[in-house]
């Protein structure tokens, strides 16, 4: 199980790189193996507001559907269109070429975990 | 995300259970049993595993329920609780058809194997089978025969895809080339020193047999087809590969909601042979006209449709999904759906995913090409 040193994490199993007040985010490495095969990933339209902690984007696995949560608040800056081909890049790279939106932060964000903290969660 | 913690406390086991857990499947609750919904390599490498030139899939199928029958009346009886013509079956041929009752509608889709004129072997879904056995046992009474319910004691293995025959041949002394599309033998296993019913049937659309086993034989059975190249399956890429085909599944296209003739079942509905349970009440909705229509449909725009989406025509919500995946082979979003039956040529078809009108379009089953061989005309 993979957990880069440089991200932060949410307890809906999110990453999120902050820099300059902008967060990156995408599904961590144990949210795109407990999903399984993804297949589809709904993306947000940018220059929409988004709320800290609720669903901004979708993603669909061979058998489930899945919600995935914002973990600031803030307009989205960017999409990853990558994925509207290629959704398995949520799979094969989720902290790289996976990466599902850029978020400029305004406001508040949900309870972010350092990588010790995300670990330990993710044992409990 | 969100995930839903899974208890397994009062689940069955198959006797392969210990090895899909080895295999490191991931583990779910299915009619009741605890099965493999995929393995670590993931469902739609399992798919290619076995739509793949030079492949087999390798699926645990033990959860669904075997029902012998025997006795004089065997042939009678089965007339009277299935649809389609028993009469019509040689000794080693099966027949897909179902369990009606009065009202018509399906208790079942089963499959109906002949290995004797008065000895029959029924192949059930896991979750009808206490419903099934009490409604077969109710039945049985005023006909010569009896019923034992096998299921616990049998192993079920589907081995499906291009490579199917070559890899169960090495298994068995038993010519499987001279087994035709829909027939079986009982034939010896070699390394299991044990007799299994090897059928050329299957729900993935590719060539492949079904195995049923003493589930004494089952590991060795299994653990020589792995070891001979066969890939384990799960739940999910089955799934995958029975919707691509288009054929029905129980809880999905038929229910005890609908009759053979929403289903587009009657092919397997028999109205000549005589009287069976359900038949007046079909010959009665035949009439009347059918209360929804059955149709294939895909997606135009990107998206996948899911169970009980809804389905709208020209706007106006006409009916829902009944079983919709993302096709690895079209690579698109295909459905089945019921929709009124005054929709079922017309009007432009939108499905609603998360509260928007995606486009769609009517399509045919399968939805991609079958390799299942058939005999020549």
């Amino acid at each position: 199980m993979s957990i880069p040193q440089n991200l932060r994490y949410t307890k809906e199993h999110e990453w999120a790189r902050i820099e300059d007040s902008v967060a990156t985010s995408g599904l961590s490495d144990h949210a795109q193996e407990a999903l399984g095969d993804v297949v589809f990933v709904e993306l947000p339209e940018v220059g929409a507001q988004v709320k800290a902690g609720a669903p901004f984007a979708v993603v669909e696995s061979v058998k489930a559907v899945s919600d995935i949560y914002a973990p600031v608040s803030g307009e989205v800056l960017a999409v990853n269109e990558a994925l509207e081909e290629h959704p398995e890049l949520v799979n094969s790279d989720c902290y790289g070429q996976g990466w599902i939106a850029r978020i400029r932060i305004e406001g508040d964000t949900v309870e972010l975990l350092d990588p010790v903290a995300y670990a330990t969660f993710l044992e409990e | 995300m969100s995930e839903n913690p899974l208890t397994e406390s009062t689940l069955l086991h198959t006797p392969l259970f210990d090895r899909h857990v080895a295999l490191g499947g991931k583990i779910v609750p299915f009619a009741g049993y605890a099965m493999p919904v995929q393995y670590p390599t993931g469902a739609l490498k399992e798919y290619h595993a076995t739509r793949n030139d030079g492949c087999a899939g390798l699926f645990d199928i033990s959860h669904m329920g075997q029902v012998r029958v025997q006795g004089a009346d065997a042939l009678r009886f089965l007339q009277f609780v299935t649809t389609n013509d028993v009469a019509r079956l040689i000794d080693g041929q099966v027949q897909y058809s179902a369990l009606l009752n009065r009202a018509g509608t399906f208790i079942d889709d089963i499959t109906t194997y002949r290995i004797h004129a008065d000895h029959y072997y029924l192949c059930i879904n896991a979750a009808n089978r206490a419903k099934d056995v009490a409604h077969l046992t109710e039945q049985a009474a005023d006909f010569d025969i009896f019923i034992t319910d096998e299921s616990d004691g049998t192993t079920l293995l589907a081995l499906q895809g291009e490579a199917a025959e070559r890899l169960l041949q090495a298994l068995t002394p038993t010519d499987l080339t001279a087994i035709d599309y829909y027939h079986f033998v009982q034939c010896p296993l070699s390394n299991a020193n044990t007799t299994a019913i090897i059928s050329r049937t299957g729900y993935t659309g590719e060539d492949g047999f079904e195995l049923y086993l003493a589930n004494g034989a089952a590991t060795t059975v299994w653990d020589a087809l792995l070891e001979a190249g066969a890939s384990p399956i799960g739940l999910a890429a089955r799934d995958l590969l029975r919707a691509e085909m288009g054929y029905a599944l129980y809880g999905h296209e038929i229910s005890d909601a609908v009759t053979p003739v929403e289903a587009k079942l009657m092919w397997i509905t028999n109205m000549n042979k005589g009287n069976f349970i359900g038949r007046s009440a079909v010959v009665t909705r035949k009439s009347s006209g059918r209360e929804k229509a059955l149709i294939a449909l895909k997606l135009t725009a990107r998206g996948i449709p899911r169970q009980h989406y809804p389905v709208l025509v020209d706007g106006q919500l006409s009916g829902e999904i009944t079983s919709g995946l993302y096709s690895p082979l079209t690579k698109g979003g295909v459905a089945l759906a019921y929709v009124a039956p005054n929709h079922a040529n017309d009007g432009a078809i939108t499905v609603e995913i998360r509260g928007k009108q995606v486009a769609a379009e009517r399509t045919t089953t399968p939805f991609v090409r079958s390799r299942v061989k058939k005999p020549q005309q």
